[in-house]
């Protein structure tokens, strides 16, 4: 992993010192290891890790020697300074880098022909870089029963493992869930939880990426594929709008493991990624995952081949009126694509997408804004609504490193959540986000290096936030902004300038012939009551170009499976604006392709050949239109992304209205919690059940007691059956409802534009 | 024992230590002097108290001799079994009181669950090696294999101390 840090050159008072005879400069404040990896000279290191804080020293690994100080000197917690003399390459460095491999060594079991870690593993490298190649303890090793299991998805061999200390500071002080710690002391030292509990934490899967040993391996890799028979890609989560860079580990045309990538992204996630992104990917070959296309006909249901299916849709729609929906992750090129045909083979085609509507947050969005990376500098951190542990996971790792850093963390939200406890929040009530963001601007215009996160979500739904929020970003011009937002590629949709209306009314409005979803899925998301109220009454065709059974492709009359996200090409653009591209780390079914292909193919089947036959070049012809992906192109976009420029002022969504009387309904999607962690087998332990929360007294007030089953009306419609949980912690009058459940228990309850919404809650 | 009990500990002493992890370990010590060990109860009694995870804690504990995760005979015996009461005669000593006592020679409970034997680093006393210590209590010497023995026997009748300081 990213075991030096990153060192720029290009400050001013850099610091110049020799190393190994040759000059060399590196900013003051850096570590002699960092500067020298600059430089290209490697000292070998296993606890440094810069980023899990100040260097401990623990391994004794990177000894060199110092002009003018007295025996061997750690180069990892010793900072460059002007006319310092280093040595790393002298015969006392040699011979320390011997006996410290050694001592490493000799508990160690060297078992490398059958650990995971073998081929990949620093502590192999190094030996062989920088060992002595021989041993001589002779005396029997110490064996510990093995593998011990640290939680469902982490094996520990507690005989490999050098103590470095790594896992247990990520654990203690980046991750902060406090659960990793050493036990006992010397050689008896083991890596353990509390009790021995399982390690169950929403980030615990890091712990094998920084391992430098074969001590904390992945159980779903476990014994599944050899460094060397994989390939390994550059890619990028889509399962959540942070997108986080990953890498995907390739053998045999199937997907073994995702990583944080060997170069992190400093800009978006530095290397951690979540317990989701990765080991989620299993859903790919989830019962649910649709493997070939269906044709619904009264006979029955019938599979098909692609060639045969994708004719047919094209006799669907050619020459009708059609309306084509995209769901929040569907990429860019798809798209892109789908404008393309309602410009062209299906002029006069409806495109809109599926989510929180733009109309209103244009403002804030054109404000200057960050990316997650800048957090870290941030002298004040203000969250505005939201849940970012639960809905965008990895921001919480950059705000508890902020804070680790001294930044003030500040916020107000309508609903508790893991983060409040780093600093002080205040409890707004929904809708009225407003009064706090007002006696944020002392703090705010006091700071030198202002960052503002706030919730897509809870500002759509709240206009007078807006304005205020506004009004603080455009009163203190050194704040910067981050959109916490919703859907993977909400961004990049939003930078087409797709609306959330048009679809719904035109069906509505019996101005359709046909309804395309492209990754959408109408039924089951926010709003359902009113899409199947529509559809209900609609005769046209329903095509529906889905990775998984959605409600949706069970009520299409042909489904077109495609290609998940770790199995396509496309770009999709961050919550903070940054597109990046996915690259396919798997072969998908055989019946299956690329939403963008299949989206080609059938613009040929309608007559209409496009200029583009790759999804880089569907990319550029898209991006070739659009003024916010101006300049931004496949190559450009790279591997480390590329930001996008402001998106166009979309008018959709109604603003501000609130419906209904009683409980008002604050939804939150927890990633945990969610149907796609449902669907996947290794993440089976870290599934938060669906349940709604109130406060005691609301609870008492409607005379339901904790654990019974509710149900929750609204004057859209009625949620599914759900257990309630009473949390002194929830506002009185306020009931907190998961989004994206299996089976989309609450959905129905909600607007379609996602507009404010009280609920009598009733037992179910 | 409770957060409450361990809390009403700890706060007088608070302003003795700069750096708050250290309260720790004077919780800790105090958590054991209900039942001569620390149970999962104590050590998420000590996390409440301190504000330190209760993982943290449990690594506290397992790195002192003196704090015990396991359950141990009413007194705790310790040997010393450093160089100047080793130079004296401490391994017969040690030597002498497990066989006598029935545990093996890397220490133990005793069948009846009254004595545990442990070998002890250093304990100060070398004036009086080789020495042995009861508990926390005053730590005696110089012992030979017979009056080790005595003092076991007599702590064997002795009456159970109201609060285990070890």
């Amino acid at each position: 992993m990213a075991d030096y840090a990153p060192v720029d050159a290009t400050v001013d008072n850099l610091v110049t010192f020799e190393l190994n005879g040759r000059t060399v400069s590196a900013p003051p404040g850096t570590m002699l290891v960092d500067a020298a990896y600059a430089a290209g000279v490697e000292v070998p290191i296993f606890c440094y890790e810069p980023r899990l804080g100040p260097p401990i020293g623990a391994c004794r690994m990177c000894l060199v020697e110092i002009e003018g100080m007295r025996g061997l000197q750690t180069a990892c917690n010793t900072p460059v300074a002007q006319d310092m003399v280093v040595t790393t390459n002298s015969p006392n460095v040699k011979d320390a880098h011997d006996g410290i491999l050694e001592l490493l060594l000799v508990q160690h079991p060297l078992d490398c022909p059958v650990c995971d870690k073998g081929g990949e593993c620093p502590l192999q490298d190094r030996t062989f870089r920088f060992g002595p190649g021989k041993s001589r303890f002779v005396e029997p090793k110490r064996h510990w029963p093995k593998p011990l299991e640290l939680s469902s998805r982490i094996a520990l061999d507690r005989e490999r493992c050098i103590r470095c200390f790594r896992c247990v500071r990520f654990s203690q002080e980046v991750a902060q869930d406090g659960q990793l710690t050493m036990q006992e002391r010397g050689a008896a030292s083991e890596i353990t939880t509390f009790s021995g509990d399982a390690y169950e934490a929403r980030f615990s899967g890091n712990i094998v990426d920084i391992c430098p040993v074969g001590a904390l391996t992945s159980i779903p890799y476990r014994f599944v594929a050899r460094p060397w028979e994989v390939t390994n890609t550059p890619s990028v989560c889509g399962l959540c709008p942070v997108g986080c860079n990953t890498e995907l580990t390739t053998r045999e045309g199937d997907l073994k493991r995702v990583t944080g990538r060997d170069d992190p992204n400093y800009a978006v996630e530095e290397g951690w990624l979540c317990d989701k992104g990765r080991w989620g990917y299993d859903i790919i070959h989830s019962p649910t995952r649709l493997q070939a296309p269906v044709i619904r006909e009264a006979a029955g249901d019938r599979t098909a081949s692609l060639e045969d299916t994708l004719p047919a849709v094209a006799g669907l729609v050619a020459g009708r009126r059609v309306g084509i929906l995209l769901g929040g992750g569907a990429t860019l090129e798809e798209a892109g694509i789908a404008l393309d045909l309602a410009s062209g083979a299906l002029a006069g085609a409806v495109v809109s997408r599926l989510g929180i509507p733009a109309g209103g947050l244009s403002a804030l969005r054109a404000r200057p804004s960050a990316d997650l990376g800048e957090i870290d500098e941030a002298d004040v951190v203000v969250v505005v609504g939201g849940d970012p542990a639960a809905q965008q996971p990895v921001v919480e790792l950059r705000l508890r490193k902020a804070r680790r850093f001294g930044a003030t963390v500040i916020g107000a939200g309508p609903r508790p959540h893991a983060l409040e406890t780093l600093g002080e929040f205040t409890r707004s009530a929904p809708g009225a986000l407003a009064d706090a963001i007002g006696t944020f601007g002392a703090p705010v215009a006091a700071a030198a290096n202002p960052v503002v996160l706030w919730d897509e979500a809870d500002l759509a739904a709240d206009p007078a936030a807006v304005d205020a929020l506004d009004a603080l970003l455009s009163g203190t011009p050194n704040a910067r902004q981050i959109e916490l937002g919703t859907d993977v590629n909400g961004a990049g949709l939003q930078a087409l300038g797709i609306s959330t209306d048009g679809v719904l009314a035109a069906i509505a409005d019996h101005a359709l012939d046909a309804l395309v979803c492209v990754h959408a899925d109408p039924l089951g998301a926010a709003g359902r009551t009113a899409w199947a109220d529509a559809l209900a009454s609609f005769d046209g065709p329903v095509v529906a170009l889905a990775t998984h059974e959605t409600a949706t492709t069970a009520r299409a009359d042909i489904v077109l499976p495609a290609f998940t996200m770790w199995e396509q090409d496309g770009t999709i653009v961050s919550m903070t604006g940054r597109a990046q591209r996915l690259r396919p780390g798997a072969q998908g079914p055989d019946e299956a392709a690329a939403g963008w292909e299949l989206l080609v193919a059938l613009a040929h089947y309608l007559g209409a050949p496009p200029v583009y036959r790759t999804a880089a070049a569907a990319f550029a012809y898209t991006a070739a239109r659009t003024p916010a992906l101006a300049g931004l192109t496949a190559d450009v976009i790279g591997t480390e992304g590329a930001r996008i420029g402001t998106r166009p002022d979309v008018s959709d969504g109604s603003r501000g209205v609130a419906e209904g009387a009683g409980l008002e309904l604050v939804a939150t999607h927890d990633q945990f919690g969610d149907v796609q962690t449902a669907d996947s087998h290794a993440l089976r332990t870290a599934f938060q059940p669906p349940a709604v929360r109130v406060h005691p007294a609301t609870a008492a007030a409607g005379g339901i007691e904790a654990g019974a089953l509710v149900v929750l009306t609204s004057p859209i419609g009625r949620s599914e059956r759900l257990p309630l949980i009473a949390d002194d912690r929830v506002p009185e009058g306020v009931v907190l409802a998961p989004l994206g459940a299996p089976g989309a228990p609450v959905e129905g309850a909600l607007a379609v534009d996602r507009h404010r919404i009280r609920v009598r809650m009733e037992r179910g | 024992m409770t957060a409450d009990q361990i809390r009403a500990h700890i706060d007088p002493i608070r302003h003795e230590f700069a750096e708050p992890r250290s309260l720790v370990l004077p919780a800790l010590k105090f958590a054991q002097t209900e039942k001569g060990h620390l149970t999962r109860e104590d050590l998420e009694a000590v996390s409440a108290a301190t504000g330190f995870s209760a993982a943290f804690v449990e690594s506290v504990a397992s790195f002192y001799d003196r704090l015990y995760l396991e359950p141990t005979g009413t007194r705790v015996v310790s040997v010393c079994v450093t160089l100047s009461c080793m130079l004296r005669g401490a391994d017969e000593v040690w030597e002498r009181l497990c066989d006598r006592e029935g545990v093996s020679h890397h220490g133990g409970t005793t069948g009846d669950g009254r004595i545990t034997i442990q070998e002890a680093q250093c304990l100060g006393y070398c004036d009086r090696a080789p020495c042995i210590q009861v508990d926390a209590d005053e730590t005696v010497g110089p012992m030979t294999p017979e009056s080790a023995g005595q003092l076991v026997d007599d702590l064997r009748v002795a009456p159970a101390p109201d609060e285990f300081w070890r």
